[in-house]
């Protein structure tokens, strides 16, 4: 059963990878990485039950996970909408000031 | 007693030192320059003397010095000076013809700015060629032949605001380069093959003498010599490699005489002279040099009747000259060969600087806008009548006993090279009565007939005592009395007294002026009856025998058409390369600078992309 | 080609990564913003399904407590403040797109790859676990307080911050 998830964990990293290279939306990228964080969180759990040492360490990484990507969202939204505030857009593309 | 002897090695510095200090004055001190090059030459003349006075003692033995110069392994490498009568007759010939030239310089180039320059040139010319004459072994010796061959292009293209200066200094430089490949190479093998890699004279002479030749064998002999010779003709202006040697005359007239008729081609000569035991050794090596000097000798006589300009006809005079000297080598006769350097390099330098003297006077080279100079140049005229007389072997003149001495021993030796020299003989005389005839008499053609005087003392000087050392020049030496042969060669050599080849050589003498007054001198003429007969003759000789132009077409073509292939080559492939990786860097550039859009995904979607590359390089070598 | 009896668990599994990628798919390709957000909450629920399937009943909890519900209602928030105007065309980047989409299936293929030439032993089955939550909780507050704590303030950091940032300007 292990290969299936990981399989499954990696479809879900890729598409999270897609998304958060093309979409224009900040908010959107910012979903994507969850998708990625959440296709990490399932090989976690994943290898806590078919791993070579089954252990609820992995569950307990899944959590740690959960809460800073729970972390990561709220700082992320908040940047966001300052971001919004001060440009009026929150298309990543327009955002170019690393170039100078 | 050698005391002088010893200290030769000091005669090439005292030129050398006049040299740097003419180089640290700079252009300012014009009659200081005069001065300094003039003392330095005349200090090495008299301690040349000195050391010839201490070399007439017949029990005077050689005398060579050496230091370490680099250690190789096993092997020693050594600069050294040594002295032996051949030697110290060159220093003198070298050092009296430098000196004189100073001395004529300090008139003929008044009126140059550069005078300093040309003084600091000569004086560097002149070490040179006196370390060439005393070095003692064949390294030092290539390495002052080098020099020489610098000073040479140096001085040749001194007036190098001229076209024509700057190509025949370029000219005499990579002609001559062509024969010191050769001698190089002749060097390298005669290094590879010496008992003990030895290269100084004295070890050439002992293995190369006869009964202990059996130390090398024929063959490389043989290559050795040929090798060696490639170096004279080159450098003495023999045929092939004799097409430098009339555009060297684009050079100062001082020059011509100094360089280009007395001491560096006849460093050629020399060289002959001091590696002689190699040739002796073989046959071969001296049939090739005798035919190839007899055919010069011959060849260029011929091309002299035909030029009207005074220096060229000097010059293939020179090349003639030196084709006796180098065939006198190869008949055996060093003596012959050494002798007639001697004689000539006073004779020819005399002429050159009364040529020079002419041309002072009028501005131009072309012998048929001079004409009746005569009257009004008479120190320049006698000279110069002296000078010819000398060259044209009539005697008693210096000329007339060296050349017979060639003559008598090509006649013993090889009949046919007897005629040929007998019959360059008539051409030189033929020609340099033409010469006179059309320059000193007859009514002037000159342009202003006004300016023609005669020069001043500084130039007159050096003539008159050439002339007087080329009339009495020639007694050292006389059929019935071999002094400088058994001074030279200890007595190895037999005297080559002729009686036939004395007459035939005055009378052919006589006849050539006789026939050159009835063809030039009775009436000027633009073109003899003769030459107006066969115009397709005469501009053989006057082109001198398309020699030039079959170098251009067949080698200067060839190597063009090479250079040309080359630079295609160069151009398009190892260019395009270049230019490939400069399109590459800008391209890559271009593209760098579209990825740093300041855009967050495209800089993630580039490290995606290295991220993949990476996994792809380490996975990907599990499969080769 | 997965080699796999077909039992409860892989239907469930193979139900539930139906609706995984199929939302995850949507995710990427609607068009509206809020549609988006929706099948992103599919995902998440499906993944808490994969959760439960895997006997990680408490992470499968807090998957649907925390992402279902907080962080998509954060997102549908942080939508709803930032998308109320701009209805211009979207520049289209079709290299940019297509390489994205390569190095995705490039890294999926290596990953996929990895995953299939990997032999994994078979798993012994987890002991003493009777009570998933119970279980968790003791290791956390034993073996793994420090980060715990370390993270509890990292949350508490965050949230001040985020709403440091989000508040309108003093000026």
């Amino acid at each position: 059963m292990l290969p299936s998830y990981l399989t499954m964990a990696a479809i879900l990293f890729c598409i999270g990878l897609y998304g958060a290279l093309v979409k224009r939306n900040a908010v959107i990228v910012l979903l994507s990485i969850e998708l990625m964080l959440n296709a990490v969180n399932l090989n976690l759990v994943a290898f806590s039950k078919y791993g070579v040492v089954p252990s609820l360490t992995g569950q307990v990484f899944a959590l740690f996970t959960i809460t800073v990507a729970a972390a990561e969202a709220a700082v992320g939204v908040a940047i966001l909408i300052a971001l919004f505030r001060a440009r009026g857009t929150v298309h990543v593309d327009e955002f170019d000031e690393m170039r100078r | 007693m050698d005391s002088f002897t010893q200290t030769a090695w000091l005669i090439p510095l005292f030129p050398f030192a006049a040299f740097l200090l003419l180089t640290a004055l700079g252009r300012g001190y014009r009659r200081a320059g005069v001065m300094i090059g003039s003392i330095g030459s005349l200090l090495a003349l008299i301690m040349s003397l000195l050391v010839l006075f201490e070399r007439l003692d017949p029990n005077a033995v050689d005398y060579s010095n050496s230091y370490k110069w680099i250690d190789l392994g096993d092997y020693t490498l050594k600069v050294g000076f040594e002295v032996t009568n051949l030697n110290a007759l060159m220093l003198v010939i070298v050092t009296a013809v430098s000196f004189l030239v100073n001395v004529y310089s300090a008139g003929y180039m008044k009126k140059d700015e550069r005078i300093t320059v040309f003084y600091g040139y000569v004086a560097l010319f002149t070490f040179a060629m006196l370390g060439l004459v005393l070095s003692d072994n064949m390294l030092v010796f290539y390495i002052f032949w080098e020099l020489v061959g610098v000073c040479s292009f140096l001085l040749v293209g001194f007036w190098y605001a001229r076209p024509a200066a700057r190509a025949a200094a370029k000219k005499a430089f990579i002609v001559t380069r062509i024969g010191d490949a050769g001698l190089l190479l002749g060097i390298i093998v005669l290094f590879w093959y010496m008992p003990g890699h030895a290269l100084d004279f004295s070890s050439i002479h002992n293995v190369f003498n006869e009964g202990q030749s059996g130390a090398i064998t024929m063959t490389i002999t043989t290559s050795i010599a040929l090798l060696l010779f490639m170096g004279v003709i080159g450098k003495s202006g023999q045929f092939p490699l004799h097409v430098w040697l009339p555009d060297a005359m684009e050079g100062p007239t001082p020059i011509s005489a100094l360089i280009h008729a007395a001491t560096m081609v006849a460093a050629g000569v020399f060289l002959l002279a001091r590696t002689f035991d190699i040739f002796e050794a073989s046959a071969a090596a001296m049939h090739t040099v005798a035919y190839f000097g007899g055919f010069t000798a011959i060849f260029a006589a011929t091309v002299a009747l035909a030029q009207n300009d005074i220096k060229r006809i000097l010059a293939y005079s020179t090349i003639s000259q030196l084709g006796y000297m180098v065939m006198a080598m190869g008949l055996g006769s060093m003596t012959g060969g050494m002798f007639h350097l001697f004689t000539h390099a006073f004779f020819k330098a005399l002429l050159f600087l009364a040529a020079g003297s002419v041309i002072h006077a009028v501005h131009t080279q072309n012998i048929h806008e001079m004409g009746g100079l005569g009257s009004k140049m008479r120190i320049t005229a006698w000279t110069f009548g002296i000078g010819a007389l000398s060259l044209s072997g009539i005697p008693p003149f210096s000329g007339f006993w060296s050349k017979d001495a060639i003559l008598g021993t090509a006649l013993d030796e090889d009949p046919f090279l007897f005629a040929i020299g007998l019959a360059a003989a008539f051409c030189t005389v033929l020609y340099m009565s033409r010469l006179f005839f059309i320059v000193f008499t007859g009514k002037s053609r000159v342009r202003q007939p006004n300016e023609v005087r005669e020069s001043g003392l500084a130039m007159a000087i050096p003539m008159v005592v050439l002339a007087v050392l080329s009339v009495v020049a020639g007694f050292v030496e006389t059929p019935w009395n071999g002094w400088l042969g058994n001074w030279l060669t200890g007595g190895g050599e037999e005297v080559h007294a002729n009686g036939f080849a004395i007459v035939a050589s005055i009378a052919v003498g006589v006849l050539g002026i006789y026939v050159g007054w009835l063809m030039y001198g009775r009436a000027y003429r633009e073109q003899s009856p003769a030459a107006a007969r066969m115009p397709w003759l005469v501009q053989l000789l006057e082109r001198q025998y398309y020699v030039n132009e079959f170098y251009n077409v067949v080698i200067v073509g060839t190597v063009r058409w090479i250079g040309k292939l080359l630079h295609a080559f160069d151009e398009h492939v190892i260019g395009g390369a270049v230019r490939l990786v400069g399109f590459t860097a800008v391209a890559g550039g271009r593209v760098m600078t579209r990825l740093n859009n300041g855009q967050t995904q495209t800089y993630g979607l580039t490290a995606v992309i290295g991220l993949v590359v990476i996994i792809a390089a380490i996975v990907g070598r599990r499969f080769w | 080609m997965f080699n796999i009896d077909f039992n409860g668990e892989f239907a469930a599994f193979s139900i539930l990564s139906a609706v995984m990628i199929i939302g995850a798919v949507f995710m990427v390709s609607l068009q509206k913003v809020v549609h988006m957000v929706i099948s992103m909450a599919a995902v998440f629920l499906g993944l808490a399904g994969m959760f439960v399937l895997l006997d990680a009943e408490f992470v499968a909890f807090v998957q649907v407590l925390i992402y279902a519900g907080a962080v998509s209602i954060l997102m549908i928030f942080g939508i709803m403040m930032t998308n109320h105007q701009n209805k211009q065309a979207d520049p289209v980047k079709p290299l940019h797109e297509t390489l994205s989409a390569i190095a995705a299936l490039c890294l999926f293929g290596m990953l996929f790859y990895a995953i299939r030439t990997t032999d994994f032993p078979d798993a012994q089955p987890l002991e003493g676990v009777q009570n998933n939550t119970f279980s968790i909780g003791e290791l956390l507050y034993t073996g793994y307080v420090v980060p715990f704590e370390l993270l509890s303030v990292l949350l508490t950091v965050a949230f001040i911050g985020a709403i440091a940032i989000a508040k309108k300007g003093e000026d």
